[in-house]
């Protein structure tokens, strides 16, 4: 078997090496054009986030992303509510709904609406630290069962990305990754203050931003521009190829 | 599935041509796609700049390979993840193979990659009686009717809505239908059973991140983060030249690939996978594999004629202007790698010489080289290859390709060489051209070694007089 | 660069040999701007088909001739495109690792112009003053397009001919499938791509094509003729001598 060191000395030897390696490979500090862009981000008022907004119902169009107009908890609660009730599931005919633990979600209280008192409503809880291997094994197995069960997948974004429609999400605990891919429709409340204008920004945050350099981009980090597409047959747009067929977006205006 | 057979270019260029289908689609792929893609590249906010920096980012990257591949590796470790390094194909398809029996691993789902193809892991998987399921939707397709892909982006694209049909009534027993969104429908619903069963997910990797230690998976379908993401075992297959240093860098470029892939301002799913799931997550795969190949790449790294070719990423977009490609299609040249892209790296990875139709095969138009999201020089690669085949070169295991053509060229050097035999000959071809079948001035059917031409199309016979010999009598009227 | 004294004319082999109505036709346009010409008779090929086809050797003694030959012009101008490319931008690689002929190619290479770029971006010339009742397509040599990027000069010329009617075929700039050896050697592959540019020139409506290169122009001539399509093929200098 080929070691690490045989290898990427065959490659040194290939760059005729002992030439030095480029300085600036791992950049140690922002330019000024990057300092800008976090300063800009982190001055930003609501109100000048708005024109993001309309930039991402344009977008949302053509990516057949469904973008709600709502904006309070309570609207939103009640829209998806409304979605839970009407849409229907693609794998059988039972109504289960799997959501992130989420403060944000939390705060929708969706579990005590009387309206969706007859479906399955299914939090991804963190596992915790004291549980035995196999009791870890055990909470695992029952997370993917309910959420291959279920037919909405609701979960927050750290952000979403205006110019591109894309909701940027890490993995934490709680935030499990398959609630935004199993499950045939995929719904993402999201904080207006998460709004940024472009994947720059987004990455100079991802790269330069004290939290998020301390945080890591986590073991698994999703860039989700729209629902599930393929146009492999014959070219023909259809949407839902193994990912959520229906992505619906809410925005949650600033409390402030 | 695909075999390499280069030499067959020819052959199978003719069977391309010849098929009316295949060339209605390829007409359809590169209309739509050629110039949206060329769209977007004059849209961006960073102007005309972003391309000609983002092959410097890759460049860079290129010529600190070993660096960039230690921290990488030393990341994903960090992260909890197992590298591997494999000089060869067949290490590395000795290492996912053990990883898979060592598992008890019995069917496997695969995120489309093409450095799998490359090393032809599918047949050793399933020699060891593993099912691999293909999930990609035009892999899917290609995979039941046993093909090879037409398109890097688009594998399936020379099979009609119907053949699909017929394809998915026999081997998945669906209800015969011709609706894309149906068959589409059918395919998701057989796949995600694959998906909810498999013990093992195999996925490329698009373009690794150095710095924070995590590959870059990019589909639109959702397959892969289906792949990556349900199975216990995710194991990602990472060509050595697939990374950039930084964060900032992977922006630009990671655009770039989805406006050449598929004239998205960027792919529908972007995931870094950095590590397996951690303990207190709730899922994700127990296992992360990162299985980094070299396979002839470290030594084209060491030509400095190609070493520009590892700045490549796959992307397709160099397919979609392609005018030979775009009437031969995919399969016409014998490799996972097609179109200009794979003109060029199919030789340097399998040979030059088995290649070598590959290698002349085109017109050098530079329409990949202005399309190609990192402004990769094919031409030139394409005229470095040809030089190698008609004088040998031993570093590559060249031969001379052919005395004949030699032959003729030296013969030809010597001519031109000398105005004098130069007219002379021009000279006596005017005279035999007479015996040529012509119409209305036009030859119709020329000798070897210029048959070829004359297969379809006419030629103009040679003016009575050279321009030099009007010119010199022109001159000669005016001087006296 | 102010007006030159002298113009020294580069004939492309095909234009010298099969098309010298063409070369005429540039003389034509060239003189009437006032112009100075000459023209070494001893010129032959640059050297493209031998270095396209892999054969550097051959192209390399192809290129001396060359240098020798018009190192000492003031200017040199040439109606194809793709001549000029192998001359100014292959000729530097031919020679990259000797610095002697270097040097001499990068002195021609600075010299040597197509001749609608010499026209419009050294001489200033829009309008040569032609007329030609007809309705003209235009195709985009690759070379002279992507590699020189002269694109807008020969549609500024073609836009002053007076009583022209241009119609844009669709994907003009797209390959003719010439290729040199290429359309020889793969005939079926180059006679492919060729019968889309044919389809292409027949569906824009236009009564005649042209171009800037001979290369792709006698390929395009040769499927139209094939084809019995009377569609004439001529050289955008022809038209620019049209009075
Ligand atoms: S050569 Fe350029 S255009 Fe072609 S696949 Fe590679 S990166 Fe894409």
């Amino acid at each position: 078997m080929t070691t690490q060191k045989d290898f990427i000395g065959d490659i040194s030897t290939a760059l005729g090496r002992p030439t030095p390696a480029a300085v600036d490979l791992f950049t140690v500090a922002p330019t000024t054009a990057e300092q800008d862009i976090l300063k800009n981000i982190r001055q930003r008022s609501p109100g000048e986030r708005q024109p993001f907004i309309k930039t991402l119902q344009e977008v949302s169009v053509p990516l057949h992303l469904d973008f709600h107009p709502e904006r309070s908890l309570e609207d939103i609660r009640q829209a998806i509510i409304t979605l839970i009730l009407e849409k229907d599931p693609e794998w059988g005919t039972k109504k289960s709904v799997v959501r992130w633990d989420h403060p944000l979600l939390n705060s929708l209280n969706l579990e005590a609406a009387a309206e969706l008192k007859d479906i399955s409503l299914y939090t991804t809880s963190p596992v915790a630290a004291t549980l035995s291997a196999e009791e870890r094994q055990q909470q695992r197995q029952q997370t993917r069962k309910e959420v291959e069960e279920s037919f909405i997948g609701i979960t927050s974004a750290d952000y979403c990305i205006a110019a591109t429609a894309t909701l940027a999400m890490k993995t934490r605990p709680g935030q499990a990754r398959s609630v935004s891919l199993v499950p045939s429709i995929h719904l993402a409340v999201v904080e207006e203050s998460k709004l940024l204008a472009t994947l720059e920004e987004l990455y100079t945050l991802l790269k330069w931003d004290e939290a998020e350099q301390a945080e890591g981009l986590t073991n698994n980090l999703s860039l989700v521009s729209g629902p599930s597409k393929t146009g492999d047959i014959e070219l023909v747009m259809v949407h839902g190829a193994h990912g959520p067929r229906e992505l619906h977006l809410f925005l949650v205006a600033d409390r402030s | 599935m695909s075999t390499i057979a280069p030499e067959k270019y020819k052959e199978n260029a003719s069977k391309g041509i010849a098929d009316p289908v295949l060339q209605k689609a390829l007409g359809g792929l590169q209309d739509r796609l050629g110039p949206a893609t060329e769209k977007l590249y004059n849209s961006q906010p960073e102007g005309h700049d972003m391309r000609p920096r983002a092959h410097q980012f890759r460049r860079k990257a290129i010529d600190n390979l070993d660096v960039l591949l230690s921290t990488l590796a030393d990341k994903v470790r960090g992260h909890g993840g197992i590298v591997h390094f494999a000089k060869t194909a067949e290490e590395a398809v000795e290492i996912c193979k053990k990883i898979a029996l060592e598992n008890d691993v019995k069917t496997v789902v695969k995120g489309k990659s093409m450095v799998t193809e490359e090393v032809g892991l599918n047949l050793a998987l399933e020699k060891e009686g593993i099912e691999v399921y293909e999930t990609d939707l035009g892999e899917y397709i290609l995979q039941l009717s046993g093909e090879g892909p037409t398109h890097i982006v688009a594998p399936a694209i020379h099979k009609t809505r119907r053949e699909i049909a017929e394809l998915f009534t026999e081997k998945l027993g669906t209800p015969y239908t011709e609706d894309p969104p149906t068959l589409t429908r059918y395919a998701r619903k057989a796949l995600r059973e694959k998906f909810l069963k498999a013990d093992m997910g195999i996925s490329g990797c698009n373009l690794a991140c150095a710095e924070t230690g995590h590959i870059v998976t990019v589909s639109n379908e959702g397959n892969i983060r289906m792949s990556t993401t349900l199975p216990k075992i995710h194991v990602a297959f990472m060509g050595m030249e697939r990374i950039v240093a930084n964060l900032e860098e992977q922006q630009s470029i990671l655009r770039l690939m989805s406006m050449g892939a598929a004239a998205q301002e960027i792919g529908g799913y972007v995931s870094y996978v950095g590590g397996p799931a951690q303990a207190d997550h709730s899922d994700g795969p127990q296992e992360f594999h990162l299985i980094i190949i070299d396979n002839g790449r470290s030594k084209i790294l060491a030509d400095p004629e190609f070493r520009e070719m590892l700045c490549c990423i796959r992307c397709g977009a160099c397919l979609n202007v392609c005018p030979v490609y775009g009437k031969i299609g995919g399969q016409a040249y014998g490799s996972p790698y097609c179109g200009p892209v794979g003109a060029v790296v199919t030789p340097l990875l399998f040979g030059i010489n088995t290649s070598a139709d590959l290698c002349a095969g085109e017109t050098l138009c530079g329409a990949c080289k202005q399309a190609c999201p990192l402004e990769i020089n094919l031409p030139r690669m394409l005229l470095a290859l040809r030089s190698k085949l008609s004088d040998g070169d031993p570093d590559w295991q060249v031969q001379p390709k052919s005395k004949g053509e030699n032959l003729l060229f030296s013969g030809w050097q010597r001519l031109n060489n000398n105005r004098k035999i130069y007219d002379t000959l021009l000279d006596l071809m005017r005279m035999l051209q007479h015996l040529l079948p012509a119409k209305q001035g036009m030859i119709t059917r020329l000798p070897w070694p210029f048959s070829g031409w004359t297969a379809n199309r006419n030629m103009k016979k040679l003016a009575p007089k050279t321009f030099m010999q009007q010119w010199k009598e022109t001159k000669e009227k005016k001087d006296s | 660069m102010n007006k030159p004294e002298k113009v020294t004319l580069f004939i492309q082999c095909l234009v010298d040999t099969v098309f010298p109505e063409t070369g005429a036709a540039m003389v034509t346009v060239l003189e009437r701007l006032g112009l100075k010409l000459d023209c070494p008779s001893n010129q032959t090929c640059c050297g493209q088909p031998a270095f396209n086809a892999g054969h550097q050797r051959e192209a390399r003694a192809a290129a001396v001739k060359f240098l020798d030959i018009f190192e000492d012009a003031e200017v040199i101008v040439c109606p194809s495109g793709s001549c000029v490319n192998m001359v100014r931008n292959h000729y530097l690689e031919l020679f990259a690792d000797d610095p002697k002929m270097l040097v001499r190619a990068q002195a021609v290479s600075m010299k040597i112009y197509e001749f609608t770029e010499f026209l419009v971006d050294v001489l200033g010339v829009e309008s040569v003053g032609a007329r030609f009742p007809h309705k003209v397509t235009y195709h985009a040599s690759c070379h002279l397009n992507r590699f020189l990027g002269v694109d807008r000069q020969p549609r500024t010329l073609l836009a002053h001919i007076d009583d022209m009617t241009l119609i844009e075929m669709k994907d003009a700039d797209t390959c003719c499938g010439f290729g040199g050896t290429f359309a020889v050697k793969y005939s079926e592959i180059s006679g492919a791509v060729l019968e889309e540019k044919v389809q292409n020139i027949v569906d824009s409506g236009a009564e005649v094509v042209t171009g800037c290169d001979m290369g792709c122009l006698m390929n395009i001539q040769g499927m139209l003729s094939r084809k019995n399509i009377p569609i004439e093929v001529k050289h955008i200098a022809q038209l620019l001598a049209e009075k």
